[in-house]
Parts: C-alpha cells; sequence; structure tokens
C-alpha cells in the first residue's frame, strides 16, 4: 500500500510537475499556474493533472492525464487507492491507460486489483480489461506510459493478457 | 516519422563529449533519460532540447482546494459483469 502524509502529498504533486516538466510535457490549465491544488472530495484528496507530449508543431496532440484518488487511513495519513493513468495519442491513433478503482469488483471478477486498457486504434477495443503491473504512484506512471510514446509505434496489445 | 529520441551517442556527438560522460551524465540524474531495457537508453528529444537551453521547471506551491469534480477514474468503462451498484 502506498501511504503519504498530506505534507508529503503536497510534495509529490510539485515533484510530479517538475518531473513531467523536465521531459518536456506541458502542464495543461488549471495546473499550468503557479499555485497548484490538490483537489478535496469529501475526505478523499485528488490528483487530476493533464499534460500534452511534446509533439511537432504539424502532429496531432499527445495527451497524458494523471489522476489518482487518496483515501485517509488514519490520522494524518492517506493511502493511493484509486489511480487512472492515461494515453491518448491522437496523431497515431491509440490509446493506453494504467488503472486502478473498482478494486472488490475487479478481485471478485478477475482476482486482480489492477488493469490495464489497450486500444492500438483508439476507440476500438479488442479486449476490455487486461492484466497490468501495480504503478507506484504517478511519476512512475508518467513513465511508464512516456516510454510507450517514445516507442513512436501503436501498440502490440496481443502482447498482453486480457482478463476480459 | 517523427524523431522523438536520442541514444547516448548522438548525444555525445551533439554536445562534443564522449560516450561515458553521457551516461554520467544521466546516471546522476543530471540529462534526463528513460531505460528501455537494461542496455537502452533513450533521451527523449524535447527533454534534452530543454535541458541543453538551462530549463529548470519552477517550483510549484501547493494548496487543497474543493475539487471541481471527483477524480474521474474509470467513469464511464464497461465492467466486467456490470454492476451499477458498485459505480460511484
Amino acid at each position: 500500500m502506498i501511504t503519504a502524509s498530506t505534507d508529503e502529498l503536497h510534495a509529490y504533486l510539485a515533484d510530479l510537475i517538475e518531473t513531467v516538466e523536465r521531459y518536456g510535457a506541458t502542464v495543461l490549465p488549471p495546473n499550468d499556474a503557479y499555485e497548484v491544488y490538490l483537489g478535496r472530495d469529501g475526505t478523499d484528496l485528488v490528483v487530476d493533472l493533464a499534460t500534452r507530449l511534446p509533439t511537432g508543431p504539424r502532429s496531432r496532440p499527445v495527451d497524458l492525464v494523471l489522476r489518482e484518488r487518496w483515501r485517509p487511513i488514519e490520522t494524518g495519513r492517506m493511502a493511493l487507492a484509486e489511480y487512472g493513468y492515461e494515453l491518448r495519442d491522437h496523431q497515431l491513433d491509440y490509446r493506453r491507460a494504467l488503472h486502478r478503482h473498482d478494486v472488490e469488483h475487479f478481485v471478485r471478477s478477475f482476482d486482480v486489483a489492477v488493469h490495464e486498457h489497450c486500444e492500438a486504434t483508439m476507440g476500438h477495443e479488442t479486449c476490455a480489461h487486461y492484466a497490468g503491473e501495480p504503478v507506484a504512484g504517478a511519476i512512475d506512471g508518467f513513465f511508464r506510459l512516456y516510454r510507450e510514446w517514445l516507442a513512436g509505434a501503436r501498440p502490440d496489445c496481443s502482447a498482453l493478457r486480457c482478463l476480459g | 516519422m517523427e524523431k522523438l529520441y536520442y541514444t547516448p551517442r548522438e548525444v555525445a556527438h551533439a554536445l562534443a563529449i564522449s560516450d561515458d560522460a553521457v551516461l554520467d551524465l544521466i546516471h546522476r540524474g543530471d540529462l534526463p533519460a528513460l531505460r528501455i531495457s537494461p542496455r537502452i537508453i533513450r533521451i527523449p528529444i524535447a527533454a534534452f532540447e530543454l535541458w541543453r537551453a538551462g530549463f529548470v521547471p519552477r517550483r510549484r506551491r501547493v494548496s487543497i482546494h474543493a475539487a471541481d469534480h471527483g477524480a474521474e477514474i474509470g467513469v464511464g468503462e464497461r465492467l466486467p459483469e456490470e454492476a451499477p451498484a458498485l459505480r460511484r
């Protein structure tokens, strides 16, 4: 379980933005300003960071969005309860995503807590959910998807294990 | 196809330094790079150009604010054996 104090989450979001900008990604509004926010949703804190990867002027955009939900587990600490890291390459027209949500449901159905999505052509699923490795937070998620984008080709979804 | 990355050797050539010096910059965490496999390292061109220009990201000030909307993770996704009661 990945946990952090609220203060650590402040630093985590600042670190995340520094990292994505160092790798040439553009942070999109509203987090493009000097002051950025962790969202409060009830007792949860949410990270919602939309970025655009660096492409040529004639290329269609490549969007990489990092979303997380942190839930309190004990006084002063939060646990990473859900995440959704999404890469949508509108130039090559594919989608990759790394997800953790509806955990009870996925454990009951597939005995896994996390899953992935892979659309070699965006909008066309050959499998609704693929097996995936847990992601160690938004920076890890960013690098995994950035690495896929850097390959410069549509993903080979057939190399993944379909859960159903 | 747009070229997206350099190899360490290409960066060494661009900077007129040795391959080892490039790897040293990477291992020190100075030059942005990604390890693709134990033997393959790639340097994103966009990150390299920013680094060469001396770009240093501005450290953001973070505060907590009511979320405009919850982090919508998996919303609209078709779950196995769809169980609407489980959806938020």
